[in-house]
């Protein structure tokens, strides 16, 4: 038994406790329903942070901070000290997401990707939607990612976007929006499971008072998708993991993920056509390819089809694609379906592929290219977040309430000149989550967004929770790692949590691994075994 | 496997042997100056003869001129094999090269092989020649040297014997065979040079100090427990089958790692590569100590160096270049 932490009075806070200068401040806040009073999901976590000393958790950080650093799980900076490598933060409160509002985000998802990859099937081929006039033509085609070169492909199982990262935000509500979708090559995983291994070595007993779904089973999954793409029926075909090289700055994942999988992780270089197939430079000859997950861009691909200055790509890859000699994942030209004025029908999207309505809301959108809107995005420059169309990173952004006159006026001209290239969105007041701020020793609420991972293969299956994003600087809503954010270890409870966060008897490990492992169809049934106590 | 990544293995694996090399050879001179009959004065004259059969071995001679002129000072010397990231064989350097391989096999590597590497060029970028020497040289050669032993044990223990480490064998044991060769090739040619004015005494010292660089002092004394003489030297540093750092222990190891990685099963070498190291082998399993002395040793060794250079050209024409 673990000593009991709750007193019948409530907690016990002493006089050192790291929340003693905790505030809301009005925001939705993830641990409490109201001052000092912890949500019910939260209650057992809470109990046990506030136990602890700013030294002890400060002491955490610190093992965390050297596993990260020794590990070299780290990203380079450029343009600052030559070769500083510098980790991405950690925060070492969790974010709880209970069960049941897991399963809603979960539904959500999966019939967000579904349309998405049907609109992607449909606008390389037939393009109804257009001819429908669902979604303009001219945004489609005249966006920066589409890619007119593929009209008319086959991609292998007519898939195209095979691993999906999707942010979503909560309001001041509570209620979840998507913010956007991520469908090149989404990263952060690789931090998923890092953070879930460390939390697990610095704080094991928050393992034994809260039922976490376990996440480990991602590279297992997806290398069982990336197979399944494979052109050659064959019992055993080469996957591997195309890397722009060890000096891109999500490097580690690319190798951690590679060697999750068990599978080669290969530069441009190690690549070459021939005969219209894909070969691996070996020490026993070539090797054929039969599979490429890539982590670079589409520009970069292939020098012969895109930018023929890049070095990363493999010359000739993407002829080999066209004649489905070698799988991509994911499939050249998604990034349309991610472009963020194409963002805003994607509601429309889903009605129209699924006869459906959106379960997950988007963030209210206005689009500079039509007329109407514009004029209220220019009106409203000191209210609005603007968003370049295809930018990431947090970059090519103006939030605008905290932005000065001079970059309104800066973002009303770009807006002018480039009417297609922008959105505007009010600003979310998104929620936040206690996190730990070393000169206040103590927390303080931060704000966070959340991407889970969803893979889609023969099935579509989502890791339960994923990257909770976090800024970490004092009332920023900019979580991304290149702008200063952290990130956090991210539980989904599993059903039979109780409130307490005390687990009732043994845990039933079969049980956790159906809800871990549940996809769209082995949803488990009324009566079935993962409802039983 | 693929090309580049063996090529990064077989890399990985000199350094970290060229690294320990340096390490031993650097903290043996260091010390036996301290206790040698040599005198210890600033005098560049003497330090000059005290530095200069290092420079030597390390065959960065000229590269030390370039860059300090003929200021052998203690503080020069200990810079250039330590910290001195203009030269591309210091410490620093090839440990910072060994994790560059590194992270480009990343997946490759246990994830415990990694984390070692990582933290040795961590540790080691860390320091600056005026530490080493304010602290104590012999306690960072002594780190230098565990963290290539931690190394290759998680090794051991971590990774499979598949072509990825036999890979990593070849460049360290290549590595380790050419480095013995340099450093009898050295020192003997200055000992021989001074003929035996300077008296037994000093002889032995030297040889004594030969022997610990390669770490072989103490098993060189329980083979041999009448004394050290030049030809017993040689004998155990070149024709030994048992010693680990001896040439012929090396070689074997690496025709070993080579031999499986071509895999052929009726000992017929399957490449040029194969041949060459077999050849070698056969050398030094059938050569006496007299049949070396006779040809002169230093010829002898040269040819062994640059055996060994051609054997590594022949596994990169084999296996590594497309």
């Amino acid at each position: 038994m673990n000593v009991p932490l709750v007193t019948e009075q409530g907690v016990d806070l002493s006089p050192m406790s790291l929340f003693d200068k905790y505030t809301l401040d009005g925001f939705y806040d993830e641990m409490f329903e109201q001052p000092n009073v912890p949500r019910s999901c939260y209650k057992s976590l809470h109990a046990t942070l506030a136990a602890l000393g700013p030294d002890d958790f400060e002491q955490r950080a610190q093992m965390a901070e050297n596993y990260m650093v020794n590990q070299g799980i780290t990203f380079t900076v450029y343009g600052a000290e030559e070769g500083l490598e510098k980790t991405m933060p950690v925060d070492l409160v969790p974010r709880i997401i209970t069960y049941d509002e897991w399963e809603g985000i979960e539904k959500g998802l999966i019939q967000r990707i579904r349309a998405l990859n049907l609109f992607l099937e449909d606008i390389y081929h037939d393009q109804n939607i257009l001819k429908d006039g669902i979604v303009p033509r001219d945004l489609v085609v005249n966006g920066k990612h589409f890619r007119r070169e593929f009209l008319g492909a086959k991609v292998p199982k007519d898939l195209y976007v095979h691993i999906c990262g999707t942010d979503l935000v909560r309001d001041d509500k509570g209620d979840y929006y998507i913010l956007e979708d991520n469908l090149r090559s989404p990263s952060g995983v690789s931090y998923v499971l890092q953070n879930r291994l460390l939390m697990t070595r610095i704080f094991p007993q928050l393992f034994r008072e809260n039922r976490v779904l376990a996440v480990d089973h991602y590279c297992s999954q997806l290398l069982s998708n990336l197979r399944y793409l494979s052109p050659r029926q064959i019992d055993d075909p080469v996957v591997v993991l195309l890397t722009p090289g060890e000096f891109n700055s999500a490097y580690f994942e690319h190798a951690f993920i590679a060697q999750q999988m068990g599978i080669d992780l290969v530069q441009g270089s190690d690549l070459y056509t021939e005969n219209n197939i894909v070969w691996m430079k070996t020490t026993r000859g070539p090797q054929r390819v039969d599979v490429i997950y890539r982590r670079i861009d589409d520009d970069f691909l292939d020098p012969l089809t895109f930018r023929p200055d890049s070095s990363l790509g493999v010359p000739g890859l993407l002829n080999v694609y066209r004649s489905g000699n070698v799988a991509l994942a994911n499939a050249v030209g998604t990034g349309i379906a991610d472009d963020k004025v194409i963002y805003a029908y994607v509601p429309a999207i889903i009605k129209y592929y699924l006869d459906e309505d959106a379960l997950l809301p988007n963030v209210p959108t206005f689009l500079s290219a039509e007329p109407a809107q514009r004029d209220h995005i220019l009106k409203n420059l000191d209210k609005l977040v603007v968003k370049s169309a295809n930018e990431a990173g947090g970059y090519g952004m103006l939030m605008g309430p905290q932005s000065t006159k001079a970059q309104q006026d800066e973002f009303a001209e770009k807006i002018k000149a480039d009417p297609r290239n922008f959105i505007a969105q009010p600003l979310v007041q998104i929620s936040r989550a206690p996190a730990f701020v070393p000169s206040a020793r103590g927390f303080e609420g931060r704000h966070i967004d959340l991407r889970p991972y969803i893979l889609v293969g023969e099935e579509i299956s989502i890791i339960p929770g994923g990257l909770t994003r976090v800024a970490l600087q004092k009332g920023s809503y900019v979580v991304n790692s290149s702008q200063g954010g952290g990130s956090k270890d991210t539980w989904v409870l599993a059903r039979n949590s109780n409130t307490n966060g005390q687990t009732n008897g043994s845990i039933d490990v079969e049980d956790l691994r159906m809800q871990s492992n549940k996809q769209v169809k082995q949803r488990p049934i009324e009566g079935d075994k993962s409802q039983q106590e | 496997m693929l090309s580049r990544e063996a090529d990064s293995m077989f890399w990985i694996g000199r350094y970290i042997e060229r690294v320990e090399a340096t390490a031993r050879i650097v903290d043996v001179q260091y010390h036996s100056e301290l206790e040698g009959a040599f005198p210890t004065a600033h005098d560049n004259s003497v330090t000059g003869a005290l530095w200069g059969p290092i420079l030597a071995i390390s065959g960065d001679a000229d590269r030390f001129a370039k860059e300090f002129g003929s200021d052998q000072s203690e503080r020069n010397v200990l810079h250039f094999f330590t910290c001195d990231l203009a030269n591309p064989n210091a410490i620093a350097a090839c440990i910072s090269r060994a994790r560059e391989n590194g992270r480009g096999v990343r997946e490759m590597l246990s994830s415990e092989m990694y984390e070692c590497l990582n933290i040795f060029y961590l540790d080691v970028t860390k320091w600056t020649v005026d530490k080493i020497l304010a602290s104590s040289p012999h306690s960072y050669f002594n780190g230098v040297k565990n963290a290539c032993h931690l190394f290759r044990g998680i090794t051991d223990r971590t990774m499979p014997t598949d072509e990825a480490r036999r890979f990593l064998e070849c460049g360290m044991y290549l590595e380790r065979a050419e480095k013995t060769a340099r450093i009898l090739d050295v020192k003997y040619h200055i000992l021989l040079e001074r003929g035996n004015d300077d008296g037994f005494p000093l002889d032995q010292h030297q040889w004594t100090a030969v022997l610990k660089s390669v770490g072989a002092f103490e098993a060189f004394r329980k083979a041999h427990r009448f004394g050290i003489t030049p030809a017993k030297v040689v004998s155990y540093l070149v024709l030994n089958p048992d010693f680990p750092s001896s040439i012929c222990y090396a070689i074997r190891r690496a025709e070993r790692a080579l031999r499986s990685i071509g895999g052929s099963t009726n000992g017929v070498p399957v490449n040029r590569a194969e041949r060459l190291i077999s050849r070698l082998m056969s050398d030094l399993t059938f050569l006496t100590t007299e049949d070396i002395l006779e040809e002169g040793l230093h010829p002898f060794l040269e040819t062994v160096q640059s055996r060994c250079n051609e054997i590594g050209n022949a596994i990169s024409e084999a296996y590594l270049r497309y």
